[in-house]
């Protein structure tokens, strides 16, 4: 493994400038968006009232000053004290992060399971009914609307079947919508994606080749083909997990699912700059490293990435 | 003794074949219930469990079961007493309260007057952080305790309405002792409180849990446990009702209303909202300025079409600045008139030379917001005013509202907290209020006086002449007073609360049990 600490090092690096970059712009764009305090207190308390709240915050320190002071305390993992629940951000975003997770892994699950070996059958019977169907029903998948879908679960599969529960996060069984909801477009890209490669390779000259060697049709594609095929669907597969763990604010709105999108959401609403600013910081730092585990991959996959 | 009717024979038939086959369809089982769990669902999550840190809706709905005040407003509008037995005033600045004996905190501490100098005192004090509430008792000087059983509250000038501002948020009674020894931090996560009900656990935007306080001096509630969920989507929260995973949803749309009547199982109840959504003008923009046009405005929005087509009529037409259900109501005057003609008349009068005028609006801070701009600018249109409708985000809204910068008019659902002119339209409308945009010498004299007065008939006399200024005038038109609906099981016996609260103690919830 020549190189790969340099290589870990520049990864990291640009981890580092990433995130502070993220940290930066989101500090700026939250105090351009609008003053917390009218959304705090009673619509008629007096303007010695939002004085005294606004000190109590910080706010009325220059940008500046509060610029410093917010890098200096994120360095130590302290992103300020929650103006919406008068808790430490940190504390309240790790709250919500269980949820997040549970919600991000069973959608993601869901749609490797479901999407690879139906993106690979599709491959294998091109143009079949199979192929068809279900490259329709992928389109549908990804051109609909979350809400759409999510709604339509709840008043199919709820209401009129009563199989599972309309929302909440009580057992097993009230995550199972959501799932299916927040990894429908992952599920539709993955399968699609996991087609399009696997039929790239099959057409290539070295699968010809082992066909002209009588090797099985099965073996052709589990041996020669998949592995092959590999590097995009892993890519796309990564890219997909990240937006699984960070977006999934529509499905966690309409199932009342406690996860950080809808944290972050509310959190927008109610100028709540400390929680935003750590929700945004902690899906970036699930991103990049989730980008830095496909890019090890990678290097696994394929050793022409190790050494170049 | 009431004949029996063929109704009745066919409720008893049914009733009995559902408790003797279990297969019968849910429907015919779902008017009674062996249920020991009230669900209740809602819009949003709580944000503090601390009384004197939030006047939210979603939290007040929590905080006033945790807590008792000393008066309490019930969902018929009248004061009852709470932690107090009886009060009387002492000359015109001293309230004498006499406590409720045995009462005891969720912790087993006694509850006496040394609590209720406590959590007025803590209300009051802008040191504390995150106090929400320091404005709702800004008349209390000093509160006196001769002895365990009695609390004196002296007030800087006459205030009628005391006993009101105690009922309302601002005015739970917080324990002590116990506050003074965890502090506000372990407070306001582990609240204690004399309410009927005493805090399990709260997991943030999931669901609070509640349960039972055996010995609540009002009678133990109908439930041992009281689960709260957030379900902030419409749709998923009547579907929750619906399937009857929860017994009671908030903010039931009138559009939905029809949905949850159609059902078998479940049932709209709605009360008339204990305020007015108001179009409020700004007067001091031009030509709002003057009387005539904003006449003009109020004469042609046809309030009977927004009730009936916007509403499915789940509202009522107001008369004036003063909510039904409110002191000094006047049910004689009739319901603010619909006159194209006229209003073109008093347009022309005014010279009106087409300036235009705007609406500013959200697209849903307050219930059917939007909707009713575009309708009421097209009836503006109809008269030949230039209206416009501009859409803005309820941040916006919220600066705009500080900052005193709003166009021309914009909606405002001023909630009447002490069921009183003063608490709703004086407290908005009065000079240095967050919606002075007009003034009137006559008008500030008379608000004034009736806001430090004692007497009942001098203030009621003050808000009648008021409100012939107010309907010369206009600083706000009034456009609906709306019933705020709820959805529940049929099992559920409730009667919902004018100003958002949710009334669960005895007197008030009970499940109809088989």
């Amino acid at each position: 493994m020549r190189g790969l600490l340099p290589f870990l090092a520049s990864r990291l690096l640009r981890a580092a400038i990433a995130l502070w970059l993220v940290s930066t712009v989101v500090f700026v764009v939250m105090r351009l968006s609008g003053d917390p305090v009218p959304l705090l207190l009673p619509p008629y308390a007096p303007q010695s009232e939002f004085a005294r709240v606004r000190a109590e915050l910080g706010l009325d320190r220059p940008l500046p000053v509060q610029y410093a002071v917010f890098l200096g305390h994120v360095m130590h993992g302290d992103f300020g004290q929650s103006i919406h629940f008068r808790q430490p951000a940190i504390r309240v975003v790790a709250d919500y992060l269980p949820a997040t997770f549970e919600l991000g892994l069973a959608a993601f699950t869901l749609a490797l399971v479901v999407a690879l070996p139906v993106g690979i059958v599709s491959a294998v019977k091109r143009n079949s009914l199979v192929d068809q169907a279900t490259m329709g029903l992928a389109l549908v998948g990804q051109s609909a609307p979350t809400f759409f879908i999510g709604i339509l679960l709840i008043l199919i599969v709820s209401l009129k079947l009563g199989l599972l529960p309309t929302s909440g996060r009580e057992g097993w069984q009230s995550l199972v919508l959501p799932a299916l909801t927040l990894g429908a477009f992952a599920m539709a890209s993955i399968a699609r994606l996991t087609r399009s490669a696997v039929l790239e390779v099959l057409r290539a000259d070295y699968i010809r080749t082992a066909r002209a060697k009588g090797v099985t049709e099965a073996l052709v594609v589990v041996k020669h083909t998949l592995k092959n095929a590999a590097v995009p669907i892993v890519t796309i597969t990564g890219l997909q997990f990240g937006t699984l763990l960070g977006g999934a604010v529509v499905t966690e709105t309409v199932f009342a699912w406690p996860g950080i999108g809808r944290l972050a959401i509310q959190s927008i609403y109610n100028r709540d700059y400390p929680i935003v600013q750590c929700t945004v910081f902690v899906s970036a730092v699930l991103f990049i490293v989730i980008n830095f585990c496909i890019d090890l991959i990678y290097g696994l996959l394929d050793p022409r990435v190790r050494s170049s | 003794m009431r004949e029996m009717t063929r109704r009745d024979v066919l409720k008893i038939t049914a009733a009995g074949a559902a408790a003797a086959l279990p297969g019968l369809p849910a429907t015919v089982r779902a008017q009674t219930t062996q249920k020991r769990e009230l669900v209740v669902a809602q819009g949003g999550d709580i944000a503090s469990l601390d009384p004197h840190l939030s006047t939210s809706s979603n939290d007040i709905r929590i905080s006033f079961n945790i807590f008792d005040n000393l008066t309490s407003r019930r969902p018929d509008g009248k004061l009852a007493p709470g932690l107090a037995t009886e009060w009387k005033l002492q000359g015109q600045t001293a309230w004498v309260f006499k406590l409720r004996s045995g009462v005891k905190w969720h912790n087993g501490d006694p509850f006496t007057s040394a609590d209720v100098k406590f959590s007025i005192d803590r209300s009051l004090d802008t040191s504390l952080k995150g106090n929400r509430v320091t404005t709702v008792l800004p008349m209390v000087e000093r509160v006196e305790t001769p002895d365990p059983a009695t609390a004196v509250i002296h007030t800087k000038k006459p205030d009628p309405l005391l006993p009101a501002r105690l009922g309302f948020y601002g005015g739970q009674m917080v324990p002590k002792k116990y506050v003074e020894s965890v502090g506000p931090d372990v407070f306001n996560q582990k609240p204690v409180g004399t309410g009927p009900v005493r805090f399990v656990s709260w997991t943030k935007d999931d669901k609070i849990v509640l349960e039972a306080s055996p010995d609540y001096w009002g009678g133990r509630v109908d439930f041992d446990r009281l689960i709260v969920r957030a379900l902030p989507e419409m749709a998923p929260r009547v579907a929750a009702l619906l399937k009857g995973e929860v017994d009671l949803i908030t903010q039931v749309p009138p559009d939905q209303g029809e949905r949850i009547k159609g059902n078998a199982g479940t049932a709209v109840n709605g009360a008339l909202y204990g305020g007015l959504y108001v179009l409020a003008v700004n007067s001091k923009q031009p030509p709002l300025g003057n009387p005539l046009v904003k006449q003009a405005l109020s004469l042609a929005i046809d309030r009977d079409a927004i009730i009936k087509e916007l509403w499915r009529g789940r509202g009522v037409a107001p008369n004036s600045m003063i909510a039904k259900g409110d002191n000094h109501f006047d049910a004689s005057l009739p319901p603010l008139a619909f006159n194209p003609n006229e209003a073109k008349a008093r347009l022309k009068k005014a010279g009106y030379k087409g300036e235009e005028i705007v609406i500013e609006t959200t697209a849903g801070y307050m219930a059917g917001d939007k909707p009713m701009s575009e309708a009421i600018q097209a009836m503006w249109r109809d008269v030949g005013v230039n209206a416009k409708v501009e859409v803005f985000e309820y941040s916006v809204r919220a600066q705009k509202n500080r900052d005193k910068t709003f166009k021309g008019l914009w909606w405002s659902d001023p909630t009447s907290t002490l069921r009183d002119p003063d608490g709703m339209m004086w407290r908005l409308l009065g000079p240095g209020a967050p919606q002075d945009y007009w003034r009137h010498a006559e008008f500030d004299e008379l608000g004034n006086a009736a806001r430090f007065s004692v007497d009942e008939k001098f203030r009621g006399d003050a808000y009648r002449k008021m409100t012939q200024i107010f309907l010369e005038h206009l600083p706000w038109i009034p456009v609906i007073q709306p019933y705020e609906d709820y959805g529940l099981q049929k099992y559920v016996e409730w009667t919902p609360d004018p100003l958002q609260q949710l009334e669960i103690r005895r007197f008030n919830f009970k499940f109809r049990r088989a």
